[in-house]
């Protein structure tokens, strides 16, 4: 029976095969989702800093980036299960120091950096790309390119704008963080959020489109 | 056929249930995998009422004096219940996939609630209360203060954080209180 692989043709190069296992007995399969799993199963191009928390192997699982390193994670970071690090082509995703990362999705193409401090809630997307082109025309062409028969080579080119977090920012539940959005430190983005725009440090902002609501030292 | 309640002996494939949660009768668990995270030290901490039903990705985040309620005959499908506080879901209700109902903005789990200050780790007083036969949509955002009247309607993606009157439809990001269900009987 034909192999069936769904996703991008540009697997990851030059990471060792994690799959390649015995099987696995039922604890150990267990511990792969409760964070007591052995960080040598990761990815060649990750680089973990000292008491990181990784709950789950399956974060890791779509980083398909050739970029060595792919994915840096400083010291003392939490990243829970429902974070996946899509990382694609050359890209690099950077956590810094003391972060929590409940449950970002990155999808990078370039490079997303999360600064010190940081707390991402849970279902926040970060998405450095619009992954498509937004003329009808080469519209058209992308969608017959990227059937699973399709030429991959006739995509259109990727257009990735990087996303810079800063220190100390917390991201509310469900926001989404749009591609080449710079978040000042200190700031707050509400739950729901949807930001394409660049966020002033310490500044307060939310709704769909995200508009700066004040600043977080009134509020607090 | 194989019964879909809660079967402890033979279906569970996560650890045990653990001890505060209780599950009524004809309810159906996906797994205790919901509860990886939960520490509350109340007794119950979780109750689901008879004949509803907690999906797959459905999870509770509950900080040690956390306290969920669901009623009877409900649909929880998928949401994340990230708390320290109270939350009581009444009978008949629909929770759409991906919701959060948290009591701050930014909720984190709470292993990492103590290393994270501020409004991040807040006191157990806050309280969502939804009624009876409210329907929440999909990715809709409860926070605290939330309090859904009977029979209202949460539109998908909105975030509301205030009283929402029996009856009404709120919706938006700011939520706003659109109008009255359509085909209520007044």
């Amino acid at each position: 029976m034909k192999d069936r692989r769904t996703g991008p043709r540009n697997r990851r190069k030059n990471v060792a095969d994690r799959r390649n296992n015995s099987l696995l007995d039922r604890r150990e399969w267990l511990n792969q989702l409760t964070g007591k799993w052995d960080h040598e199963l990761l990815p060649g191009n990750v680089r973990i800093g000292r008491d990181c928390w990784l709950e789950s192997t399956g974060s890791f699982g779509p980083l398909a980036s050739a970029r060595d390193p792919g994915v840096v994670i400083g010291d003392r970071v939490s990243i829970y299960g429902w974070t996946q690090f899509t990382v694609a082509d050359y890209a690099l995703v950077e956590v810094g120091d003391d972060s929590v990362l409940v449950g970002p999705h990155f999808m990078c193409h370039s490079t997303i950096s999360i600064g010190r401090r940081v707390v991402i809630s849970y279902h926040v997307q970060i998405v450095d790309s619009d992954f498509h082109p937004i003329e009808p025309e080469l519209r058209r062409n992308e969608a017959v390119a990227i059937t699973y028969h399709g030429d991959a080579s006739r995509r259109a080119p990727i257009e990735a704008h990087p996303i810079t977090i800063g220190d100390g920012t917390w991201i509310g539940a469900g926001a989404m963080i749009m591609k080449g959005v710079t978040i000042g430190a200190g700031a707050r983005i509400e739950a729901g959020a949807v930001v394409t725009r660049d966020v002033p440090a310490g500044a307060y902002a939310g709704g769909n489109p995200a508009r700066v609501l004040g600043a977080v030292a009134e509020r607090a | 056929m194989t019964s879909v309640f809660y079967n402890p002996d033979d279906g569970e494939w996560f650890e045990p249930l653990p001890d505060n949660v209780v599950i009524e009768e004809h309810a159906y668990l996906y797994s205790s995998y919901a509860f990886r995270h939960c520490m509350s030290d109340r007794d119950p901490a979780v109750r689901i009422g008879h004949d509803t039903c907690v999906y797959a990705n459905s999870v509770f985040e509950l900080g040690p004096q956390a306290e969920v309620t669901i009623g009877a005959y409900c649909s929880i499908a998928d949401p994340t219940i990230a708390t320290n506080g109270r939350v009581t879901i009444g009978d008949y209700c629909l929770i759409g996939w991906d919701s959060v109902i948290a009591d701050v903005p930014w909720p984190v789990p709470p292993g990492s609630r103590a290393g994270v200050g501020g409004q991040v780790n807040p006191s157990p007083d806050s309280e969502i209360v939804l009624a009876d036969n409210v329907w929440v949509g999909a990715r809709a955002i409860l926070l605290a203060g939330a309090r859904i009247g009977e029979n209202a309607v949460v539109g998908a993606g909105s975030v509301v954080d205030f009283e929402v009157p029996p009856g009404m439809l709120a919706a938006g990001n700011p939520a706003r209180i659109v109008g009255p269900i359509r085909g209520l009987r007044p």
